[in-house]
């Protein structure tokens, strides 16, 4: 492990809270501060399930494994401690928050962030929010619209990236964010993606996908596949041109033959 | 200095009247012969009318033989306060300080009137804002046709006749035909005196193609014995009228608060209305909405927020008796620690109410293992041309929604806050009336950081 590393995932297994299905079955993965990785791999195959254990949800049990997040034991930490800490979660189905605005849910989240008797500057907040806007081409109203309530799936996306691009984590986990967005929307959101990774060029992003095309805008580093609770192959973005041509079958294969080896 | 003991001690022997014919008798003796006959008349009634046991429907789930026990309390004995802000208590100040725009103020202090003033340049047209007991006098006509008659008689029950008979102060507001109120008209009401029953009654004339707006807010500190607050809340919209009404209810515990509204609705006339409840040990509203007119509209909005052991008990009825007239009731509470709240609701469309439009929902937040909410709607409907909806919910705070905004740094307790006064707040943005969001979202906030959401 270099000193670099930002996230380090040992043998990771995951079952269901209060269930006996395991779904993550060891799972090993280091991310470099300032990389950007792809996790691919086919429907059910837990993905999900390891972006939303990072963030901390408490429907999913760790049975075994480490995860250190930038020097500290991530599993110790409640989901609002791991966020102050700079993990960030693009959701694939954002959550609606009937009556609360986008702009009070984000400034009470940056006050989150503040010690114990700071107070936020509120004209630098809305200096913020609106320069995020800008740089993700939504319109000023927005802000006052409440959480995801009555959005479009690409709306919520999209409102999915202004929080990451207000909150500026050290470490993005984006779950299918292609899904359900239009080329053009796309590029509007891997442009906030990029210019986020310019700004901070530590700033680290894990990047779930069924499609190369996400990867066509997002440029990896390491692509990962992930096949039933398991990472079965990295390597570099050719892996995901691959797979686009060839499927999973062919990995499924290799994979059994792995097993059989052992 | 003894002296001034001595004097205090004097009241006591009146408390010892209680709620009784002689009371009933002296304030019948200050009043115009038609009012003490009026009075005389509700005091029969009051006798004649049993006492509502759990027995009744309406009644199920208050039980007013353990919550409110009528002979202990007495009528107010303590001298009204001067007309000088500087005598008034610091919280009743620092709410009124708090007012935005207003074309008139009023305040209340122990049921008594202690302060009016309305615009000059509404007064000249006509506009009435004054104390019901001077209206007594100055306004008879008006209070002879309006007051306790058609809108809330003293047949109506046993709290309503005993409001009749024992009301000591109260509100007129008057709004001439076509003329608009560009401003609300504010009531503030203090309680302080403790084991007192303090009756009192509202009423709101908007006359045709009139514009009204007002707000009344009722607050105290806590009482360390039971005490009664009793509201007789009566208001005629006529033809093209259009009212905007708001109630805030702020009272401190130890208080049984009863609200008894009726609001009569004439052709294309429009009611806002909004009830919020956050105070009192009880509180129990009996509302009910006539369309009288076709045309008319009315929107119904409640809010309620219970915590400790409060009980809120909201019984509300919306009546078509005109046909193509709409009415939309949404009541939303939210209940924290061992505090309950019943909402019965009913939708009556009248034989001959065709084209009516008429919804009714209700929506609970329980926050607590040991809060409970009951929702009983109904719908009476008697036409065949009709769009009508119930519906009501209880629910608790979804996880998924708490685990969104701590994902965003959010701790759990911030979380459940931003949930709650969202699911709240949507109720008053409907009814944004000159600061109450304001007020009503701060004491939202204040129960919760008491409460385990700290």
């Amino acid at each position: 492990m270099s000193d670099t590393t930002i996230l380090s995932i040992e043998n990771l297994h995951v079952k269901v809270a209060d269930e006996g299905l395991a779904i993550l079955k060891g799972v090993d993965l280091t991310l470099p501060g300032g990389e950007v990785h792809a996790v691919m791999g086919p429907n059910g195959s837990g993905k999900s399930t390891l972006a939303k254990v990072l963030t901390g949800h408490p429907g999913y049990e760790v049975v075994a494994g480490t995860v250190v997040f930038d020097g500290r034991d991530l599993l110790e930490l409640e989901p609002n401690e791991r966020a102050c800490a700079g993990i960030f979660l693009a959701f694939q189905y954002p959550v609606e928050i009937p009556g609360v605005s986008i702009a009070n849910f984000l400034r009470t989240a940056m006050q989150s962030r503040l010690v114990e008797g700071e107070e936020l500057d509120l004209f630098d907040f809305q200096d913020l929010l609106l320069d995020r806007m800008n740089l993700l081409d939504m319109d000023v109203s927005f802000a006052e619209r409440p959480v995801n309530d009555g959005f479009s799936g690409g709306e919520k996306k999209r409102n999915e990236i202004l929080q990451m691009a207000v909150l500026k984590p050290r470490l993005a986990l984006m779950d299918e964010t292609d899904s359900g967005l239009d080329i053009d929307a796309l590029k509007v959101v891997a442009h906030g993606v990029n210019t986020l990774r310019c700004e901070d060029p530590t700033m680290s992003v894990l990047l779930i996908t069924h499609y190369q095309r996400m990867l066509d805008y997002i440029r990896p580093d390491v692509v990962h596949v992930m096949v039933d609770g398991r990472i079965v192959r990295s390597g570099g973005p050719d892996v995901a041109v691959r797979l686009e041509e060839e499927g999973y079958a062919m990995l499924r294969e290799a994979d059994a033959r792995t097993v059989v080896q052992m | 200095m003894v002296e001034v003991v001595a004097d205090r001690v004097a009241p006591e022997q009146k408390k010892s009247g209680a709620l009784d014919r002689g009371v009933v008798e002296r304030l019948a003796g200050d009043d115009p012969e038609w009012l003490a006959t009026r009075r005389m008349q509700a005091l029969r009634i009051y006798e004649a009318t049993p006492m509502p046991s759990t027995q009744l429907e309406e009644w199920r789930y208050t039980d007013l033989s353990r919550k409110l026990c009528l002979d202990k309390l007495h009528s107010p004995v303590a001298e009204a306060l001067p007309d000088d802000p500087q005598a008034w208590p610091e919280r009743l100040r620092s709410t009124m300080a708090e007012d935005h725009d207003a074309v008139g103020h009023l305040v209340l202090v122990d049921g008594s009137v202690v302060h009016t003033n309305i615009g000059a340049h509404l007064s000249s047209r006509g506009v009435v804002l004054t104390s019901l007991r001077r209206a007594a006098t100055e306004h008879p006509t008006l209070l002879e046709k309006y007051l306790a008659t058609q809108a809330i008689p003293p047949e109506d029950g046993k709290l309503q006749a005993l409001n009749a008979m024992l009301w000591t102060d109260g509100v007129l507001l008057y709004v001439p035909p076509g003329v608009r109120l560009e401003h609300p008209v504010r009531v503030t009401r203090w309680y302080s005196e403790t084991g007192a029953a303090f009756f009192s009654r509202t009423l709101i004339v908007a006359d045709s193609a009139s514009k009204l707006a007002y707000v009344d807010e009722a607050l105290s500190d806590d009482f360390d014995q039971e005490t009664l607050t009793s509201q007789a809340v009566e208001v005629f919209a006529s033809d093209g009228a259009h009212v905007q009404y708001v109630s805030a209810q702020r009272i401190g515990r130890g208080a049984f608060c009863h609200a008894a509204q009726r609001i009569l609705l004439g052709r294309d006339a429009t009611l806002d209305m909004l009830n919020v409840s956050l105070g009192a040990s009880t509180t129990r509203v009996d509302l009910n909405a006539r369309l009288l007119g076709s045309g008319a509209d009315s929107n119904l909005l409640g809010l309620y927020f219970g915590d400790g052991d409060q009980h809120f008990d909201h019984n509300t009825s919306q009546d078509h008796i005109a046909p193509a007239a709409r009415s939309d009731l949404l009541y939303k509470g939210a209940l924290d620690d061992s505090s309950r709240a019943v909402f019965r609701g009913v939708i009556r469309v009248a034989e001959g109410a065709q084209q009516t439009d008429a919804y009714q929902t209700n929506r609970n937040l329980i926050l607590s293992d040991n809060a409970r909410a009951d929702a009983l709607p109904k719908l009476e409907i008697h036409a065949d041309d009709v769009k009508c909806s119930h519906g009501a919910t209880v629910g608790q705070l979804d996880e998924e929604s708490l685990f969104y905004l701590m994902s965003r740094g959010l701790t759990r307790a911030q979380a459940e806050r931003l949930v709650v006064v969202g699911f709240l707040g949507m109720v008053l943005q409907r009814l944004p009336l000159g600061g109450v969001v304001e007020k009503v979202t701060r004491v939202i906030e204040e129960k919760l950081r008491l409460g385990a959401h700290a």
